[in-house]
């Protein structure tokens, strides 16, 4: 059996996080319940704790883009009280259409979460330089 | 929808705490200085639409986590093995 260490991880293994301005065009959604499903990797999800009916799969970006990095402005960073770059998780959501294999994740709007204090917010990047819907699925 | 004239230099206090301020008009636009607090987010409108647009069309996602992590895998690895 093991310690759990972090009281905001809960029993069933899900990080709670609260996101003060919710998502873009989701204010209202606060909270947000990360999960890490061991056959779901690379994936995670995300839950609104608020509403049960929206969830999200997320993904670490620099999984399918090894030289993404996300630039925080002055204010931005502290918002989120980052004390140093390695407290900052990135993630980004997926969006899957009808036709799966051509699933996309918007690396100009990315998730930047605190995790040391849960705290999380939706940065918003310039689409000129950050694509909207980056394919994550290598196309032959 | 509130309508305001305001010639460059002059401004709008908009709930006691955001100032958007004319600095000037050009043949590009109209300049806009914008004072806010930290905590109140400013965006071009369309800027703000098309991320708002991804997110509400991430949450239609209709497959299961798992299946869709399991394509990701299986097309990453079969490009691993194309090298």
């Amino acid at each position: 059996m093991t310690q759990n260490q972090d009281p905001i991880i809960d029993s069933d293994g899900s990080v709670l996080l609260t996101f003060p301005k919710g998502l873009l065009g989701f204010p209202e959604l606060r909270g947000f319940r990360l999960l890490e499903p061991h056959d779901g990797y690379p994936l995670k999800f995300l839950q609104s704790v608020e509403r049960d009916e929206v969830s999200f799969i997320c993904i670490d970006p620099a999984s399918v883009k090894p030289d993404y990095s996300v630039p925080l402005g002055e204010e931005e960073s502290e918002a989120l009280h980052l004390e140093s770059p390695d407290e900052a998780l990135v993630l980004t959501l997926v969006v899957i259409p009808d036709d799966a294999k051509s699933m996309t994740t918007n690396l100009a709007g990315p998730l930047v979460i605190n995790v040391r204090s849960k705290i999380g917010f939706q940065i918003v990047l310039s689409a000129e330089k950050y694509p909207l819907r980056f394919p994550i699925i290598p196309q032959d | 929808m509130l309508v305001i004239t305001r010639k460059p230099e002059q401004s709008i206090i908009i709930g006691g705490e955001v100032e958007v301020i004319v600095l000037g008009i050009t043949k590009d636009g109209v300049r806009l200085g914008i004072k806010a607090p930290r905590s109140v987010q400013v965006h071009r409108r369309e800027v703000f639409e098309a991320i708002a647009a991804e997110n509400r069309a991430a949450a239609e996602a209709k497959l299961p986590l798992q299946s869709v992590a399991a394509m990701l895998r299986a097309a990453q690895a079969k490009k691993q093995d194309d090298r």
